[in-house]
């Protein structure tokens, strides 16, 4: 006989452990003071308006010594401090100055222990909350459930230069896969033909709604509406073209001047427009050599550019229904080698979260004193996968259910990291 | 000779064909198009709906080449077949298609998709294995020779080695190996039971899954150090075990293919080795597991191989499999028409696994060729069959189509020919040797275009039938590929509808060549009004009428 889902899966000890919870649970009223973007009635105003997803992607492997769980005077600490936050209690290195200020807004999870040291297939665990197989990324099943059908952009927009495109909607529909944007350039072949006036374009765009009108009769209509649609997506966009090409230069002078704060300032413009789920690639953090320089350049770049966009995002209301997530495929190894570099580190790394559906200023599960293991609550992809689609209220412990096959969401091994949803 | 019960189990269904078809004599079994209509009918029992009338000649003409050579019949052929009176021209239409070289390629890029899901390059040049499927449909080697070549490769023999990218190219790791061997050659998709028994499906167990990994655990990769080619050896030790991460119950098994008898390893035998295995030595055993893989699985016991091909064929003509979706067999996911799905796959088994002959009489059947609309109140559902079904073009057939609708393919196929001719004057461009090379030199001139139309319109999505993305439809209004090949002068199709006296004459010529048929009244009506609502224009209006039939839904399906 099968073994039915859910059955004898919660292999890992859910209790809640609020000892972590806000810097070893001294900060009671700061857990009342950020309860109040809780209350019932805020969730109720959060009722109808479209959940978002920012990801900012740190690719190559950020340090979690030099980001979000150093240990200064250790072993393999390395030369920088651990500076105080807007979370009494809560530390994180000093190359990250302004987010420490925004940390009131996020939550940090520093016991990740993914088991894999290679990029690609790391960077598919953290992506699909599984560690092997044909499934969406969280920016397609975000696309999939949270879009609302009037919706004219799409629904998962990964802005980056670099790396391997990938499928990322798994059995998911073609509309729900990532739209790469090339750095802040628009989308490929946006504009209209050469010597096409906008009304000829009109005209032909009504010939070709009266020709699918009539193909369509005595026909299944379903197809032929999605083929409808990608053309509507593609007008809408056409007529979008200025949201890539036009970036205010005083808003540049706050988010910096170089690809990154660009990138960052498109995101923001993206989330406003109605993106699901706009995800930010920064390239540059495998370090094998010459780890600490490499992140004293990245790190000045990232802080800057993402606590201006997460300061944004807060001013601006949006933040109680945009999920921010800031990752990385796997930390980097204790052990610096002989070039001052450290290495690929699947075994314990830290990602930080906040917004829509996350309680803020909270610290989850622990590295050891050297930072060589997981010490309290180990969790890995399939844990915060669960987690992120939690948080924006998709039930990860249901299926996508598609003709023929019911799939589970999230990995029915893994499960929601509860005391970080609020 | 008693074939006949072969296909007829029911005697209920013997007698129904024996009254209905009263001229029939009892020697003579009928013809598979026969049965395919009398038992797709049959299944709808009492409540009968008559099915759709007869597709007329342009439409069966567009998609009886779509599917048999993933491109449109061209506008010459499909003249010379419109006003043809043979009563068997469909027949005839039919047999050209399956001996023409097209339809080799198209089964090669259909196959290819399917076994390789478009994995980049590892260790066999994917030109190698494309070519090897290639030259396997065009002399028509039979499924199950094909199957058992691919499955059996290690890449050690010049002979084998094209073939070996399907194991090779994947490296052996059981993960991917073991999940594509069941969706493609056994239509299960048993991803979930490598780690626990199917949550919600009764018949994909664990053991199904690790009995296929059986026949591969003792396989490695090896390098051979000479030629530092990477390779397939084998050992004589290794067995499986697995663990349910559900319940933790651990289990183990030996090669089986799905519930059939377990394959038993033959007695130890003192020097077990042909080749020992080493640092320079590829391991060849005298009993070597991997190599039984490939019989257990065309073995006539294993009816799951011949259901799966016989059902992914039918689908490809069909668009709608006995069993949807197609790597979903289990038990609670019943064939629409279980019946007919083992009859058709019978005599496929009966035929030696010719599929050209499978394709032929699904082509020749009135379910194949009925009309893709439905005249009457309710659409009935794609399972009964009793309408045609649009089918979306795979990024292969849409490229294909797509440089043919333009006059690409025209101009490739006429310089090829004026190359030939300029090496060889005696050269025969009707002749069959010449056919082929002639599709070889178009399929190498338009290789990288292709490439980036598949690049665009290519999907990982195996769920669903169809996909349309925004990029899609921006490729079709602004791409460069088409945008370029709408420009007067360079012998484009552009440059005929430029040069016709008419709007009416524009009209016919793009529908003709677009679609496949010529326009209604009123569709000829709307292509007029359309150029000339732009006087002086007519360039860019004429360009506008090709791009934008090029957008429509028409175009994108086969109908």
């Amino acid at each position: 006989m099968a073994i039915r889902r859910n059955t004898g899966c919660n292999q890992i000890d859910h209790d809640l452990s609020r000892r972590g919870f806000l810097g070893g649970g001294m900060m009671a009223g700061a857990m009342a003071g950020f309860g109040s973007l809780l209350s019932p009635a805020m969730a109720r105003d959060m009722k109808g308006q479209q959940k978002q997803i920012l990801q900012v992607y740190l690719q190559g492997g950020v340090s979690q010594f030099e980001s979000w769980d150093p240990k200064p005077n250790t072993t393999f600490g390395g030369p920088f401090r651990a500076i105080p936050t807007s979370v009494p209690g809560t530390h994180i290195c000093e190359l990250l100055p302004h987010t420490a200020k925004k940390m009131h807004l996020l939550s940090l999870v520093r016991s990740i222990n993914l088991g894999i040291n290679d990029h690609h297939q790391a960077m598919l665990f953290m992506e699909k909350g599984r560690p092997m197989g044909t499934y969406p990324y969280v920016g397609a099943v975000a696309s999939k459930y949270l879009s609302e059908p009037s919706n004219p952009l799409p629904g998962f927009v990964h802005i980056t230069t670099r790396g391997i495109t990938g499928p990322t909607a798994g059995f998911l529909e073609a509309q729900h896969a990532q739209m790469r944007l090339e750095g802040v350039k628009p989308p490929q072949n946006l504009g209209l033909p050469e010597g096409v006036s906008p009304e000829l374009a009109l005209r032909s765009e009504n010939l070709r709604l009266q020709l699918n009108q009539q193909f369509s009769s005595g026909r299944s209509r379903s197809l032929i509406d999605s083929y409808d649609a990608s053309f509507d997506q593609a007008r809408q966009l056409i007529e979008r073209t200025h949201l890539f090409s036009d970036q205010d230069e005083k808003e540049l002078d706050r988010y910096g001047r170089h690809w990154f704060g660009r990138r960052c300032l498109l995101a923001r413009t993206l989330l406003e427009e109605g993106v699901t789920c706009v995800k930010v690639t920064h390239h540059g953090y495998d370090t094998h050599a010459e780890n600490f320089n490499f992140h004293i350049e990245q790190l000045d770049e990232f802080d800057n550019s993402f606590a201006t966009l997460l300061g944004d995002i807060e001013q601006r209301g949006m933040l109680e229904n945009v999920l921010v997530i800031v990752y990385s495929e796997f930390g980097r190894t204790p052990a610096i080698n002989h070039k001052y570099g450290r290495d690929h580190w699947g075994t314990s790394l830290s990602v930080a979260m906040g917004g829509c559906g996350i309680q803020p200023g909270g610290v989850v599960g622990s590295t050891n004193a050297d930072g060589t293991a997981v010490a309290d609550r180990e969790v890995d992809g399939g844990h915060l996968f669960h987690t992120y689609l939690q948080a924006v209220g998709i039930d990860s412990q249901k299926n996508h259910e598609i003709p023929g096959r019911s799939i589970p969401i999230g990995d029915p091994v893994a499960a929601p990291i509860k005391e970080l949803l609020s | 000779m008693c074939c006949a019960r072969l296909y007829y189990l029911p005697v209920v269904s013997l007698l129904a064909v024996l009254v209905a078809g009263a001229v029939e004599t009892r020697a003579e079994p009928p013809s598979l198009r026969t049965v395919i209509d009398h038992q797709v009918l049959a299944v709808q029992g009492s409540q009968s709906v008559a099915p759709a009338s007869a597709s007329d000649d342009y439409m069966f003409a567009r998609r009886v080449s779509l599917d048999l050579t993933g491109r449109p019949i061209s506008v010459a052929a499909l003249k010379e077949f419109v006003a043809d009176s043979d009563s068997a021209k469909r027949e005839r239409l039919i047999d050209r298609l399956l001996a023409s070289p097209e339809y080799a390629r198209h089964m090669q890029y259909t196959f290819d998709v399917l076994l390789m899901q478009r994995l980049p390059k590892k260790h066999i040049d994917p030109a190698a294995f494309a070519e090897f499927l290639r030259k396997s449909f065009a002399e028509n080697k039979p499924f199950n020779q094909l199957a058992l070549e691919i499955l059996s490769a290690d890449g050690a023999e010049e002979t084998n080695r094209s073939a070996s990218r399907f194991m090779l190219d994947r490296e052996l790791k059981r993960e991917e190996t073991v999940r594509v061997i069941g969706r493609v050659f056994l239509g299960r998709d048993m991803q979930c039971a490598q780690c626990h028994n199917h949550p919600q499906i009764d018949d994909y167990y664990q053991r199904h899954y690790y009995g296929l990994a059986a026949f591969l655990k003792r396989s490695y990769l090896f390098t051979d150090p000479k030629s530092k080619q990477v390779m397939i050896g084998d050992k004589i030790k290794g067995d499986v075990t697995f663990t349910s991460v559900f319940t933790g119950e651990e289990g183990k098994t030996p090669p089986r293919m799905l519930e059939l008898t377990e394959l038993v390893d033959p007695q130890p035998v003192e020097e077990p080795y042909e080749v020992v295995p080493d640092k320079t030595n590829r391991g060849v055993p005298k009993y070597n597991r991997r190599l039984q893989l490939g019989p257990a699985m065309v073995s006539d016991s294993n009816r799951a191989f011949r259901l799966n091909i016989t059902n992914r064929i039918w689908a490809q003509m069909m668009g709608q499999g006995f069993v949807e979706p197609l790597d979903m067999f289990h038990q609670e996911n019943t064939p629409s028409h279980p019946q007919l799905l083992e009859t058709l796959a019978d005599a496929l088994r009966d035929h030696n696994y010719d599929l050209k002959y499978l394709l032929k009489e699904i082509a020749m059947s009135a379910a194949y060729q009925r009309a893709s609309y439905w005249e009457g109140e309710e659409l009935p559902p794609a399972t009964s069959y009793l309408v045609g079904s649009i089918k979306p073009l795979s990024p292969e057939q849409f490229a294909w189509t797509l440089l043919q609708s333009l006059g690409e393919v025209q101009k490739q196929r006429a310089l090829a020919i004026a190359g030939f001719r300029k090496a060889d004057e005696a050269f025969d461009p009707q002749s069959n040797a010449a056919q082929v090379r002639i599709e070889s030199a178009v399929t190498a001139a338009l290789k990288p275009t292709i490439d980036k139309v598949v690049a665009v319109f290519a999907s990982q999505n195996t769920a669903s039938k169809f996909d349309a993305s925004a990029n899609h439809a921006l490729f079709l209004i602004n791409g460069p590929e088409i945008a370029e090949r709408l420009l007067p002068g360079q012998g484009y199709l552009i440059d005929q509808l430029l040069a016709c006296e008419t709007s009416t004459e524009v009209g016919d010529q793009t529908y003709l060549n677009v679609y496949s048929r010529l326009p209604t009244e009123s569709e000829r009506a709307l292509a007029v009004t359309f150029i000339e609502a732009s006087p002086g224009q007519k360039q860019i209006a004429v360009q506008e009428l090709l791009r934008t039939l090029l957008c429509s839904a028409e175009y994108r399906f086969v109908r």
